[in-house]
């Protein structure tokens, strides 16, 4: 035989109670919490779009010095006359070895560090994206 | 007015006045569902805000299929689930448990035992295993849809439907019973 029972005779009543005021409390700590995250989201957004414009001005210095420093070097290098050659690479090599110990060693340290600083920097950019 | 063409389309608009009509509407039926789940008043009222934070954030990956009011049930439940498995030590709690957490009156403040008939039906269904509980609480108190439900719990409607007729003769039987 199939039993039954009244569900209606307890609905929806539950013997589970809430503190007084407690779900305009919920209501708030949830908001309140909410926007403390987009607080903190904006504030970390903001700061990694500085950071990225500072490493930007940077390596753009850097390179900038790089050419500058470069363009003195290997003219002074070069015999009168011979600027417009300055482009070919076999010029350049000429150039470069025409320099002194002290000159080499200075635009190798130059290059070197560059290629540190973009390594560096890239890696920087990677963690960011992560 | 439905939740898809009122409290979307606000949400989009302006997110901070909708999430607020948002709470309006479903803070109690989302605490109560946990609660139902859990038992403990701190652990609904933890895992309700966990949900609500979860909701807000990753609104916009809610594609629009499928009733907006199972998918805030769907994350409810998967909150409920995060924080009972947290209380009992493991990584992860499924459906797939028997039963969820067992009705442990001592332990809360927050419970009336005044209601003998009421305290008995909560017995009888956190009793159940856990997949039969939450088709009937889902059903019963939440009035939702089996499609709904099937949502909720990533099942089908054919599962879902036998979860339910399945508890509610389990929940007859006990209350028929002289058990208290």
């Amino acid at each position: 035989m199939e039993e039954n029972y009244d569900f209606s005779r307890i609905g929806k009543q539950m013997p589970y109670t809430v503190p007084d005021g407690f779900f305009e409390k919920l209501e708030e700590d949830v908001m309140g919490a909410w926007n403390e995250e987009c607080g903190m989201r904006n504030e970390d957004t903001s700061a990694a779009k500085k950071a990225k414009v500072v490493r930007m001005a940077v390596r753009a210095a850097i390179a900038v010095a790089a050419c500058i420093a470069l363009l003195l070097i290997v003219k002074k290098a070069l015999p009168q006359g011979q600027d417009a050659a300055a482009d070919d690479f076999d010029s350049v090599e000429l150039a470069f070895n025409n320099l002194s110990t002290e000159d080499q060693d200075y635009l190798l340290e130059v290059y070197q560090e560059e290629q540190f600083l973009d390594n560096y920097l890239n890696e920087l950019d990677n963690e960011e994206s992560i | 007015m439905t939740d898809e063409n009122e409290i979307i389309p606000l949400i989009r608009e302006n997110a901070e006045k909708g999430f607020r009509l948002l709470m309006a509407k479903y803070k109690e039926p989302v605490y109560w569902h946990i609660r139902r789940l859990v038992v403990s008043h701190a652990d609904a009222q933890d895992a309700t805000q966990d949900t609500f934070l979860r909701i807000f954030r990753s609104f916009s990956q809610y594609s629009g299929e499928g009733s907006f009011k199972a998918w805030i049930f769907r994350i409810a439940t998967n909150e409920a689930l995060r924080l009972l498995a947290r209380n009992q030590g493991k990584t992860t709690l499924s459906l797939d448990e028997t039963p969820l957490v067992a009705l442990t009156m001592a332990a809360d403040s927050y419970f009336d035992f005044g209601n003998a008939e009421a305290v008995k039906l909560q017995k009888a269904i956190t009793a159940l295993p856990a997949k039969q509980q939450l088709a009937f609480n889902l059903r019963y108190y939440d009035e939702l849809s089996y499609k709904e439900i099937a949502d909720v719990a990533g099942s089908t409607e054919a599962t879902v439907k036998a979860n339910y007729h399945f508890a509610k003769e389990k929940i007859i039987k006990y209350m028929n019973s002289n058990d208290t």
